[in-house]
């Protein structure tokens, strides 16, 4: 289990987005098409499936290679994700007419509403959510997979 | 009966002893229980309140904003 760590690395990192994809996708399919909700799914589906594995996982093989020096706890390493992803996020939405601003707040997928105070709120759960997942999912799979 | 259970079991050489240093095993294993009894200490278990308190913290705000969770999704 001494070859290739960084591609286990890799793999390891983008298991929870590739698991989670196609619920998401089938999620936006019932709303749109079952429901007939007006929500851009071509449009929204690009983040999470082409920038968001990808992502996890080159974030996963930088754990690894940074490791040595740093120590830093992997659910620390993953909370820190948010500050690269949501700008990204919101730049990507933006330009894709997925995310709109108005005078007091966001309009997220054309339907959902999100107020300016509850941005920072948001935010934080967010730091939350990928300490948790970094720290049980992405750690437990780095464990299994020989390379934490 | 005694003949057949004679032969199934050969007489053990008093003198036998293994083929190799048992002890460096025994102690690993030994210190291994000791790193296990070590890691449920009061630290830790402050960590995993810590960490209970923040997916219940994630549960109460996706419960107070139900819109969040789709943008939260998009993220994931």
């Amino acid at each position: 289990m001494n070859t290739h760590p960084y591609l286990r690395a890799y793999l390891a990192g983008v298991f929870l987005p590739t698991l989670v994809l196609p619920l998401l996708l089938a999620l936006f399919i019932v709303v749109r098409i079952v429901l007939q909700a007006p929500v851009p799914i071509e449009r929204a589906i690009i983040f999470p499936m082409a920038v968001v594995p990808s992502l996890f996982g080159l974030w996963n093989m930088l754990y690894l290679a940074s490791h040595e020096r740093t120590h830093l706890p992997i659910g620390l390493h993953g909370a820190v994700l948010p500050l690269l992803m949501a700008p990204a996020g919101v730049l990507t939405a933006t330009c894709l007419g997925v995310l709109e601003f108005s005078s007091h707040g966001t309009t997220w997928f054309q339907a959902l509403y999100v107020p300016y105070a509850l941005i920072a709120p948001c935010f934080l759960a967010a730091l939350a959510g990928y300490y948790l997942v970094w720290k049980f999912i992405v750690g437990c799979l780095n464990r299994a997979l020989g390379i934490a | 009966m005694k003949k057949l259970l004679q032969q199934a079991l050969p007489p053990v050489d008093s003198d036998a002893a293994p083929g190799r240093d048992l002890w460096p095993a025994v102690k690993q294993r030994l210190d291994a229980r000791s790193d296990r009894t070590q890691s449920i200490s009061p630290a830790s278990i402050r960590w995993e309140l810590l960490d209970l308190a923040l997916l219940a913290g994630l549960a109460a705000f996706a419960a107070f904003l139900p819109a969040s969770i789709p943008v939260f999704l998009y993220y994931l």
